[in-house]
């Protein structure tokens, strides 16, 4: 025989629960079917709530592979798709790369909301070797307290994601093996003050720091700091 | 020649599942995170994952548990990554309200910013069961609980939910 509670409790977990001992008090009780009708109806509602809209699709960026010889006819037109995606992605890098690299890291910033906690509990050292392990670098001892670290998806590369804690505040630090620049570029968007300097042979490093930070007109010294802080392994 | 015919199928064939599946996925994500940039972010890398692992998917028909499966790790793993403070639900609800607020009516939003508030571990099961359609079973071997456990969280999440909505929480109507 089921009770009241015992069916209200059931139904609760499973609105929609079969069983026929539950149906059969459905059928017997009005209050709980008069319970379990506005159950439904909250359950419609709820289905509704976790329909959430999803935003324009972004492109499903998969590692597809190239493999195998292509067929001796397609050589040429393969050469010339190849030479004019050449021409254009130059050309595009030559009008806008480090705009749209710095844009990119303030975009990733906006992600990562977290990192920014002012806190002097350093990230355990076997977590930061994993993140850095991978990008072949280390960290002088005297590289200050990291208090964030992680290994963040960035245009297409796994890259080091720190926060290092200094006198000014935190900073972040993103360690891009993968994007060259020629000269350091400074920028300041979305409330976020940075730089982009050179490393000859492993990239670049962006530094960044929010703009509300007292003291944040020193990003370019910071930056020199982290860089003289950074070993190479490889 | 025909091994690249065969690559191209499968890339393309590939590519179409994640494509259709990626609304379902992307919300199941952002239930999990509450994050949207973190949901996109896991999603991309499990698609990654899933692609290197594709062997492992004898059935294509269970592809969407399967994949869901693969989210559930990488949000683990994003965890094990990042050493993330205590969240502040009241400012995660603010970072999503374009998403959370766009239901026209009232309480589709009150639903949802209860959902926002729901601890982990009975917000989980509930996407499962309500969002992805599992059953209690498929919930317990998905979370590695018992189905007792399940039903238990399942309970205490629509109890949480129904009363911060305001609704009717008596379990016997002699209360």
């Amino acid at each position: 025989m089921t009770d009241h509670a015992h069916y209200r409790s059931a139904i609760m977990a499973d609105p929609h629960d079969a069983d026929p001992e539950l149906l059969e008090h459905r059928e017997s009780c009005a209050e709980c079917r008069a319970f379990t009708e506005q159950l439904l109806r909250f359950e419609a509602r709820l289905e509704r709530a976790l329909l959430v809209d999803i935003p324009t699709p972004r492109a499903v960026v998969l590692p597809f592979a190239r493999k195998g010889a292509q067929a001796p006819r397609r050589w040429l037109a393969m050469a010339a798709s190849l030479l004019l995606a050449l021409v254009i992605a130059a050309g595009v890098w030559l009008t806008l790369p480090q705009r749209s690299l710095a844009a990119a890291v303030v975009a990733h910033m906006a992600g990562e909301p977290d990192a920014w906690q002012l806190t002097d509990v350093p990230v355990p050292d076997a977590d930061l070797n994993a993140v850095l392990k991978d990008s072949n670098l280390r960290l002088k001892p005297d590289a200050g307290v990291v208090s964030y670290a992680s290994s963040c998806s960035f245009r297409g590369h796994k890259v080091p994601h720190l926060v290092v804690q200094t006198p000014s505040g935190p900073v972040t630090v993103m360690v891009l093996v993968h994007e060259a620049v020629r000269k350091p570029k400074q920028f300041d968007e979305q409330g976020y003050r940075g730089t982009i300097v050179p490393v000859p042979g492993h990239g670049s490093i962006a530094v960044l720091m929010r703009d509300l930070n007292p003291g944040s007109g020193d990003v370019e010294r910071i930056a020199a700091r982290v860089d003289d802080s950074i070993v190479w392994t490889r | 020649m025909n091994d690249e015919v065969g690559g191209n199928k499968r890339r393309a064939r590939f590519q179409a599942l994640c494509q259709s599946l990626r609304p379902d996925l992307l919300r199941f994500a952002f239930w999990l995170s509450r994050d949207r940039a973190l949901a996109e972010d896991v999603v991309q890398e499990s698609m990654l994952r899933a692609w290197k692992a594709q062997d492992s998917l004898l059935d294509e028909t269970a592809a969407k548990p399967w994949l869901l499966t693969i989210i559930r790790r990488e949000y683990a793993r994003t965890f094990e990554r990042k050493r993330f403070p205590t969240v502040d639900v009241d400012e995660l609800i603010a970072k999503e309200e374009p998403m959370l607020a766009a239901a026209e009516e009232q309480d589709i939003s009150d639903v949802r910013a209860a959902l926002m508030k729901l601890p982990d571990e009975y917000r989980e099961p509930l996407i499962l069961q309500v969002l992805m359609g599992y059953s209690t079973a498929e919930i317990a071997r998905e979370l590695e609980l018992s189905g007792p456990a399940v039903l238990t969280r399942l309970y205490r999440a629509r109890q949480q939910l129904r009363a911060a909505c305001g609704e009717d929480l008596r379990l016997d109507p002699q209360e």
